[in-house]
């Protein structure tokens, strides 16, 4: 049966959502269901690509047009899948966690079901210029939602994060333009497939490499919020209402990531190895200057923004080991990265809502006047720190085996990144979850999650967890061939 | 003989009508002025497309051609009147009001002497034509004879366009002087290989000074905001859309495909022209972003637009040519509507600051989504139109190894999302003003309007009729090629 419409299905799904809610359909039950019923595409799909390995839909056998040759393809390989899965779970949870009665309800799930859409689609995308339109389809989505329903300092949040992150877009499409115009002119394409099958048999010069390497590291760099390009992410999901940093952190900020594991490094390997000692700074930077700036944060809103951009050092380890398991290993830190980001956002906005605060200092006593809360809390707080049987921890594993032979150093770095991390997370669930019981807890009268219309995205995450963390294969069988593919000669 | 039946014939036919009819017509019939003016606009735009394309009267072909070009923008500036004729209809005209049949015949006017523009081959014939369309801008800036800003605007208009059309003479003097024609194919003929001459370059140097006006390049455009906020809202419509790409497509027709098209000319010219550029996007960026004048918005946003156009025409190369074409309509379709949406809202604010479009995101959410739509495009986000414009120029300077124009104008795009946010912000995020009147929207614009940005939207995911009106007009002459023989 032919089941490449399915693609479509999975951006056109959400998009009738949005339609529906903007006509005046009940806002929070048809996101909720919206985002339900595209996960019955994703499994059709999965299955397929699990099967034959790749699906595409729309590419046509035309010759390349002339004066702007864009084709609307979508594809779908092993690559892609774990990401559009993570996508399709952390848009269901985030929609899952936002309760009834929010203010200006309509507005606020269309820019939910837009940003997640716009993830969806970039994954989803085989032509640039799709794969970079989509991305930015989330942009102003985001700017909203953290201006009209944000907290603290959001105004300020709000437009650093746009403006940051149009910069990064800018430097990306450069490079991107630049990439394709590097292509002689008969050759020339928008299809990364097509563009890199082409390269690999004709590299381009070491020089062009280089060049266009430090502009893709800048621009995909600024999205995943590298040190020095990082001081957008940590406030802006620390303002951010809890769905909307879930999304942010857990799956846009993975486009970046992707975008280097799909486009810049195999297409200008040489170009890497030779700025692989900046690169090595840097993702030292984010692990150590950003794990100290963690460890300094009394709000946990803001810890965990930290926590969240100082991970993001250790996928780039995994990307500059140049060896498949540090490359597999990074792809399974992504996804556990953006499960884990997620529950601990929704975590955060849940312990605001009904504690009234996120300061750490304030809170206590969770574990006893709520476990349910309580649990989840520390189920985050170890994923984050890569306790073994969660996500995290299969990926950071792999991560250090992979780069140990190349970079010994920045491993032993990455590993005290580790340290730090945990001293933070630990204090900051031993202040919010033991001792005795705070006076602002007692006054704000919190309540537990009540019954399973509260509780299940949180389920859900955590389980999505232990699955990839437990059989890590889940995630490593599908990405395995096309990583063969990319890196091996 | 159906070679007459040409639109601009038609434009100034139906611009005397409109003005016979109000002089002849019993007045009950003067009161549909207004609405005559927008069905015969849309009547001939309807014919423009539909006979697109056809020869023109023989007598005309001295002066005038029909090519790629005139196929594309002849319906482009009648697109133009449509929507000036609109905003006419909606605009309070006050003590004017019993002259509102001329007030709507002016743009026809002028709409004819672009047409005519489009198609001129001989620079004799771009002199008539664009004084055809500045003295009716003239009367159109300063319509409001009781109103000092409207006058100040007339003023300004006329001490300005006046300056620059006494350029354009004289480098058309100059270039009759060095090459005894105005023709453009003699022209080219007669200097193609040799070194240019001084009163060559002279020449060419002063047309790029009278254009420069036009499309309110740096440093030619300290008139542009002062005029758009003080005339009539149509004017600044006319102003802002038509005028301006009158201008590119003067700069396409002298600088990129006719008269001028010389290697000497864009070996010096070339360096000038991206200098001009990169001036351009930056001042009319950095010059919007304290902006809350939502006229004045738009005016540096529009500078800024012309920079950006200068930059891709600056490499003076065929891709060049075609970005500015396509730029153009993208220019047009997101500037165009919000045009019509500021009208409305100087029309019940009577003034077009943004804080009146605060909490519009709640009282008119089919309004605010499609001008956000529109913003966006201008913007250059994807996956809207204005996004592909943008990309294309960059692509353009890619490719020509332009590096400088190609950085300065990647920054811009980051600094000019800072000012069109501003409205956008406005409409969803501010809290709602106690004072707003409750006042809506007519139905019909706000489905023009939620249109408008779709078509932005679509047109952006799939540019497919960009492009053909791009290799349209880069195709070679629809009629035999001009006339060589001496």
């Amino acid at each position: 049966m032919n089941m490449t419409w399915l693609l479509p299905a999975l951006l056109v799904i959400p998009l009738i959502g949005t339609g529906l809610i903007a006509l005046g359909a009940p806002a929070r039950k048809t996101a909720l269901f919206v985002s339900l019923l595209n996960l019955v595409p994703g499994f059709l799909l999965s299955g397929v690509v699990l099967r034959t390995g790749e699906i595409l839909f729309g590419l046509q056998p035309t010759q390349v047009r002339e004066v702007f040759p864009v084709q609307f393809t979508l594809g779908l390989d092993g690559l892609s899948l774990p990401m559009v899965w993570l996508t399709l779970a952390v848009t269901l949870a985030a929609m899952g966690v936002t309760r009834e009665g929010i203010k200006r309800e309509k507005e606020y799930f269309i820019c939910l079901l837009l940003v997640g859409l716009g993830g969806l689609g970039a994954f989803l995308s085989v032509d640039l210029f799709y794969f970079f339109s989509f991305h930015e389809v989330a942009l102003i989505p985001s700017f909203l939602l953290i201006g009209i329903w944000g907290q603290g300092d959001r105004t300020g949040a709000a437009w650093r994060m746009t403006l940051y992150l149009m910069f990064g877009s800018l430097v990306l499409l450069v490079g991107l333009i630049g990439l394709v115009m590097a292509v002689p002119e008969m050759a020339r394409t928008l299809d990364w497939r097509v563009l890199t099958g082409y390269l690999k048999t004709n590299p381009l010069a070491p020089g062009t490499q280089t060049a266009l390497a430090a502009l893709l590291l800048v621009g995909f760099g600024t999205l995943i919020s590298l040190f020095p390009f990082h001081s957008w992410a940590p406030g802006g999901y620390a303002s951010a209402p809890a769905p909307a940093a879930m999304l942010h952190a857990g799956v846009l900020k993975k486009f970046g990531l992707y975008g280097l594991i799909r486009l810049a490094l195999p297409l200008t390997p040489l170009g890497w190895k030779e700025i692989g000692w900046l690169i090595g700074l840097m993702l030292a930077a984010n692990l150590l200057y950003l794990g100290l700036a963690a460890l300094q944060q009394r709000d946990f809103r803001w810890l965990l923004g930290f926590s969240s951009v100082m991970h993001m050092g250790t996928v780039f380890l995994g990307l500059i080991g140049g060896t498949l398991l540090g490359l597999s290993g990074a792809v399974v830190l992504m996804v556990g990265h953006g499960l884990s980001a997620a529950l601990g956002f929704a975590m955060a906005g849940e312990i605001g809502q009904r504690a009234g605060t996120t300061w750490m200092q304030d809170l206590g006593g969770l574990g006893k006047k709520a476990p349910k809360l309580w649990f989840y809390l520390t189920v985050a707080a170890m994923a984050s720190i890569g306790l073994p049987g969660l996500a995290n921890f299969a990926g950071e594993i792999l991560i250090f085996f992979g780069s140990w032979s190349a970079h010994p150093l920045w491993v032993a770095v990455a590993a005290w990144g580790v340290v730090l991390s945990s001293i933070a997370m630990l204090r900051a669930v031993r202040s919010m979850a033991f001792g005795p019981t705070s006076k602002t807890v007692d006054a704000s009268g919190l309540t537990d999650f009540k019954g399973f219309s509260e509780t299940w995205p949180y389920a859900f995450l955590t389980f999505l967890l232990l699955v990839v963390g437990i059989v890590p294969g889940v995630v490593l069988g599908p990405i395995r061939p096309v990583l063969e593919r990319l890196f091996l000669p | 003989m159906t070679a007459w039946f040409c639109p601009e014939v038609l434009l100034v036919l139906s611009g005397v009508g409109l003005i016979l009819l109000d002089a002849l017509a019993p007045h009950g019939l003067r009161k549909g002025v207004s609405f005559l003016a927008l069905v015969l606009s849309i009547s001939v735009l309807g014919w423009t497309i539909w006979s697109s394309g056809q020869p023109l009267p023989d007598s005309w072909k001295n002066l005038f051609l029909a090519d790629g070009i005139t196929v594309v923008f002849k319906p482009f500036f009648v697109l133009c009147l449509v929507g000036v004729s609109l905003v006419s209809m909606r605009y309070k005209l006050g003590t004017e009001e019993s002259v509102r049949a001329e007030f709507m015949a002016l743009p026809f006017f002028a709409t004819a002497g672009l047409c005519l523009l489009a198609g001129a081959r001989d620079f004799l014939a771009i002199f008539v034509a664009l004084e055809l369309v500045s003295i009716s801008l003239y009367l159109l800036a300063a319509f409001h004879r009781t109103k000092p800003a409207s006058l100040e605007a007339g003023m300004k208009l006329l001490v300005m366009g006046g300056l620059s059309t006494g350029f354009l003479v004289m480098g058309i003097a100059w270039l009759y002087a060095s090459s005894g024609t105005t023709e453009f194919s003699r022209i080219l003929l007669q200097q193609a290989g040799k070194p240019a001459s001084p009163a060559l370059l002279l020449a060419a140097g002063l047309i790029l000074t009278g254009l420069g006006f036009k499309v309110a390049a740096v440093p030619f455009h300290a008139w542009a905001p002062d005029v758009y906020e003080g005339a009539p809202m149509p004017t600044t419509t006319f102003l802002a859309v038509a005028s301006k790409a009158a201008g590119f497509v003067l700069l396409i027709r002298i600088f990129g495909l006719g008269a001028l098209a010389l290697e000497s000319v864009a070996e010096v010219f070339r360096p000038i022209l991206l200098t001009m550029g990169i001036a351009t996007v930056t001042l009319g960026t950095l010059a919007a972003l304290p902006q809350r004048n939502l006229k004045r918005l738009l005016a540096y946003s529009g500078i800024a637009h012309a920079g950006y156009m200068l930059l891709a025409l600056g490499t003076l190369g065929e891709a060049g040519m075609g970005t500015v074409v396509g730029y153009l309509w993208a220019y047009l379709l997101a500037t165009l509507p919000v045009l019509i949406f500021l009208n409305e809202v100087e029309r019940i604010h009577q003034s077009s600051d943004v804080r009146h479009l605060e909490g519009l995101g709640r009282r008119d959410p089919g309004v605010a989504l499609g001008v956000t739509l529109c913003f966006l495009s201008m913007a250059g986000l994807p996956p809207l139109l204005g996004f592909s414009a943008k990309l294309s120029v960059l692509t353009t300077l890619w490719s020509a190894g332009e590096i400088p124009g190609l950085i300065v104008g990647s920054i811009m795009a980051v600094i000019g999302l800072g000012f069109y946010l501003v409205p956008i912000r406005a409409m969803y995020w501010e809290r709602e003003a106690d004072v707003i009147p409750a006042v809506r929207f007519p139905s019909f614009l706000v489905w023009v309007l939620l249109l408008a940005g779709f078509l932005n939207l679509i047109l952006g995911l799939q540019p497919t009729p960009i492009i053909r009106l791009v290799e349209r007009s880069l195709a070679p002459s629809l009629v035999a090629s001009p006339k060589l023989n001496p």
